[in-house]
């Protein structure tokens, strides 16, 4: 994501949800000094308590909200949507290429309804996920009036400060990795990147046939151990150790000096030629599924502890009045 | 020279076996990976020469393993063995049987790759391993579901159930960990603590807030704010114990502390009893009346502004004066000049807010002064108490004087020649000269020292027997009994910065503080720098009802 789109998320609409938010802040924190000054009880039985804790329930819902309106917002306009737009200019007998060319100016023309049935466009909501996620800290703060324990709560509260921290991870990882992703693939994709490296795997096979046992050997075990992906925590980690594509780099380079005077020195010239641009391609790969699993992985988090806290939020709210 | 014919399968698209024969020979025949070998292998498990067939010298055949390279024959990994039909050997990924010699062959060998490389499986479908996060299979979903089930039934379900059934509320509630105690805001304060995990001894009914009947069922003996029943309840038809006593704070205590509360009824009082005498108050600090000193008139107690200080007048019916007392250069006693100072008679109760009653015995006699002797005519001690032992006393020593020397004491008495018997006349005259030393000495109204006129107030009666009366003593021991005011708390000053006391000559005057005096140190709700935050339960007791000023009669 580059500073344009950077900008266009927290500086959404001249800052409006800053703004709203920051006033929001500012009224609950006034309302709070100025009520607790009076009282050493300052749970959320207290009516300003009661006051916080329904305005926090109800961003809550707000954010969570966000879940849903992401699906419903379209991101690009229907065909459907356009043709009214443009007035029905552009009937069926149009060429495909026509209708993309024309398309691309109609969407500028006629930019995506900002209709209550979307909920607003999907920047929209994303700038005030954050920064009502933001104000949501200091809310629930003031809600539970700084008194924590070991009882459900508390955990809300927890459950709460983890989706947040793990949603300023997410706004980390979208506005840095995206860039660090292009940079790192260019044109290719990863289903290329891993189609290049097994023909290369083929390739190192079939040079390696006619060469020594422990070449052969080397190039087999790099075939054979080299390791992409993996389990979560291997894609997040996005390293093998001891990866024995490098160890076979190493190696070949050190046996060629072995064998330089053997009858094949072209075949391992050949080989080290072959496992070093594996090598590369193999980097690349396990950064690409890095920064992919490092721009997606916070979601893990984020969206079953936001369930988990809505379970948590009922059971909060239900244990209150239950034993009022 | 060996001849072997050499048997390759593969498989067709259906599986079945395709054989394809060839002939090699040879001295020795090689098996292995490189172009040379007889049989060539071409792969990469294979080693480059892996096995070498021979015929032994009785001319049988056999195969062995080269150095390093691992060949299993039926099954077993060995080095060599003859070769025989049936003979199954594995080589790599490929299968040897041996076969019947045939067509002047000396052996036959079908050759099989039976485990083709995985990675060209994989390499058409793609990588092995997950190469993503949705490879992996994980649902965000289920698992948010997963755990939002296990908090509903940790966190709501587990802790509803007590409350369904008594017997098992009772049994969770000896539970070192109860179901329940998911759900306490934070610990029970002081007493209620022994409650422990039995929340429906409180709450009661589930989705209806703790009842006033809750609280009474244990506090029987609390007394209301207001006695008058009728506008206690009007005054308060809105309010339950919990709205100034919530619990779950801990060592915070139960009480709220937060005079906003009271300021809902006192800030204007009159709107919610007109006949009331109470003026409005708000905050301490800013907005509070002037203090009452309530007095005692009579047996009534009556309350006057602080600052009508004309009508200040202690009525106790004591002289006493502090100056004289508490003078810097001390006051002359039995055991010499001694400096006094207020807690030798002044002595904080165990209660820490009053001082405990004072008493002749025990506050003025203690340090032998003011023992009530008489010396003229005949020594003696009067006791302190009633008027009539006190003059019963008088009379006896009178009585024993005049016994012990009845010639020369009887004289004195205009009965000493009358007519009866001489005890009769004795004690006559012991009434008479009893009578006579009262009024010169122990009653008179003023005078100088151990006479009852210095500390009380004399008046005649008429009675032959007890012709004086002192006046009854009422000290008063509660000046502001609205209030309460722990002196155990206010220890760090000197009493007489707050009572002016050093230069006052009668009892009569009164020495209490203003509330000026207090706010050089309290302010109200709202802390100050410097200043003890002060709300209205600081110095007033919600349930205390209607107090009478008490009093010692000290005597």
């Amino acid at each position: 994501m580059d500073m344009m789109q950077h900008a266009t998320l927290l500086k959404y609409n001249n800052y409006r949800y800053l703004k709203a938010s920051s006033l929001l802040m500012a009224i609950a924190v006034a309302a709070y000094i100025s009520v607790d000054a009076a009282s050493e009880h300052s749970f959320g039985g207290t009516r300003l308590g009661y006051a916080l804790g329904i305005v926090s329930t109800l961003i809550m819902f707000l954010l969570m909200w966000y879940g849903i309106a992401k699906r419903r917002t379209p991101r690009v306009p229907d065909r459907r949507q356009h043709q009214e737009c443009a007035g029905n200019k552009h009937n069926n007998g149009d060429t495909q290429a026509v209708f993309s060319a024309q398309q691309k100016v109609e969407r500028r023309r006629c930019p995506v309804k900002k209709s209550w049935r979307y909920g607003g466009t999907l920047q929209g909501w994303l700038s005030a996920h954050v920064y009502l996620g933001i104000l949501l800290i200091v809310l629930a703060s003031l809600h539970a009036g700084f008194q924590f324990g070991w009882n459900v709560h508390t955990l809300s509260y927890v459950l709460m400060l983890l989706v947040i921290a793990s949603g300023f991870y997410g706004m980390y990882a979208y506005l840095n990795y995206p860039r660090q992703i292009t940079q790192n693939m260019a044109s290719d994709t990863l289903g290329d990147l891993l189609l290049k490296i097994a023909e290369l795997d083929e390739l190192a096979r079939i040079r390696a046939l006619g060469l020594p046992d422990d070449v052969n050997t080397l190039v087999l075990k790099a075939r054979r151990e080299t390791r992409l992906g993996g389990s979560l925590f291997q894609q997040l980690i996005g390293c093998q150790r001891d990866c024995p594509t490098a160890l076979a780099v190493q190696q070949v380079q050190e046996l060629g000096k072995k064998y330089i005077n053997d009858e094949q020195p072209k075949l391992m010239r050949d080989l080290y030629s072959v496992l070093l641009h594996k090598q590369k391609l193999v980097l690349r790969a396990r950064n690409e599924i890095m920064l992919k699993a490092r721009l997606g992985g916070w979601l893990y988090l984020h969206v079953p502890l936001s369930i988990a806290l809505l379970a948590a939020l009922i059971a909060h709210i239900v244990a209150i009045f239950f034993y009022w | 020279m060996i001849s072997c014919l050499l048997i390759q399968i593969s498989r067709n698209p259906q599986g079945l076996p395709v054989r394809k024969e060839s002939t090699v020979t040879g001295e020795s025949i090689q098996i292995g990976r490189s172009a040379p070998c007889k049989i060539h292998l071409l792969d990469h498990r294979v080693n480059l020469l892996h096995a070498t067939i021979r015929r032994s010298e009785d001319g049988k055949l056999y195969v062995e393993g080269e150095k390093d390279a691992t060949i299993t024959i039926n099954g077993f990994i060995e080095q060599s063995t003859a070769l025989s039909p049936g003979t199954h050997i594995e080589i790599g990924p490929y299968l040897l049987v041996v076969e019947p010699a045939q067509d002047g062959h000396d052996i036959g060998l079908s050759v099989e790759m039976t485990q083709p490389l995985p990675e060209q499986d994989t390499a058409k479908t793609g990588w092995a391993a997950p190469v993503t996060l949705a490879g992996l299979g994980l649902s965000k979903r289920k698992l948010g579901f997963g755990l939002a089930v296990c908090v509903l039934f940790i966190f709501l379900l587990l802790p509803m159930l007590p409350n369904a059934s008594s017997t098992f509320d009772k049994w969770q509630s000896a539970l070192p960990v109860t179901l329940t105690e998911s759900w306490s805001p934070g610990p029970l304060s002081g007493g209620h603590s022994v409650l422990g995990s039995k929340c429906s001894t409180c709450h009661q009914r589930a989705f209806r807030p703790v009842s006033d009947d809750a609280c009474v069922g244990c506090h029987k003996q609390v007394a209301k704010h207001l006695a008058k029943e009728d506008l206690h309840a009007s005054a308060f038809k809105n309010m339950r114990c919990t709205s100034c006593h919530q619990d779950h704070g801990g060592e915070a205590g139960l009480v709220l502390h937060d005079s906003s509360i009271c300021v809902t009824c006192h800030g204007a009082i009159k709107k919610k009893n007109a006949g009331t005498v109470l003026a409005d108050a708000h905050d301490f600090g800013t907005d509070h009346p002037s203090f009452h000193i309530t007095l005692l008139d009579g047996k009534k107690a009556i309350r006057i502004r602080q600052d009508e200080k004309e009508k200040l007048v202690e009525k106790s019916g004591l002289k006493y004066s502090h100056q004289v007392h508490l003078n810097k250069k001390g006051i002359s006693t039995p055991q010499g000049d001694t400096i006094m100072v207020c807690k030798d008679c002044h002595k904080i109760d165990e209660a820490g807010t009053h001082f405990a009653p004072m008493t002749m015995k025990e506050t003025c006699q203690q340090s032998r002064c003011h023992k009530l002797y008489f010396a003229l005519p005949v020594d003696g001690v009067v006791p302190h108490g009633s008027e009539r032992e006190a003059m019963g006393r008088v009379r006896e020593y009178y009585a024993k004087w005049l016994a012990d020397s009845p010639g020369q004491n009887m004289v004195a008495c205009k009965h000493a020649g009358g007519a009866g018997s001489s005890a009769k006349r004795t004690l006559e005259c012991a009434n008479d000269l009893s009578k006579k030393f009262a009024a010169e000495t122990l009653f008179r109204k003023s005078g100088e020292d151990l006479e009852c006129g210095v500390c009380h107030e004399i008046e005649p009666t008429g009675d032959s027997d007890v012709p004086w009366k002192v006046a009854p003593l009422q000290i008063n021991r509660d000046w502001q009994p609205g209030a309460v005011f722990p002196h155990s708390r206010h220890g760090a000053i000197n009493c007489t910065e707050c009572h002016d006391k050093m230069n006052s000559k009668t009892s009569s005057e009164i020495a209490m503080p203003d509330i000026k005096k207090c706010r050089e140190c309290h302010v109200g709700d709202h802390s100050a720098k410097g200043k003890i935050r002060s709300t209205c339960d600081s110095c007033h007791r919600f349930h205390q009802g209607a107090k009478k000023a008490s009093n010692s009669n000290s005597r």
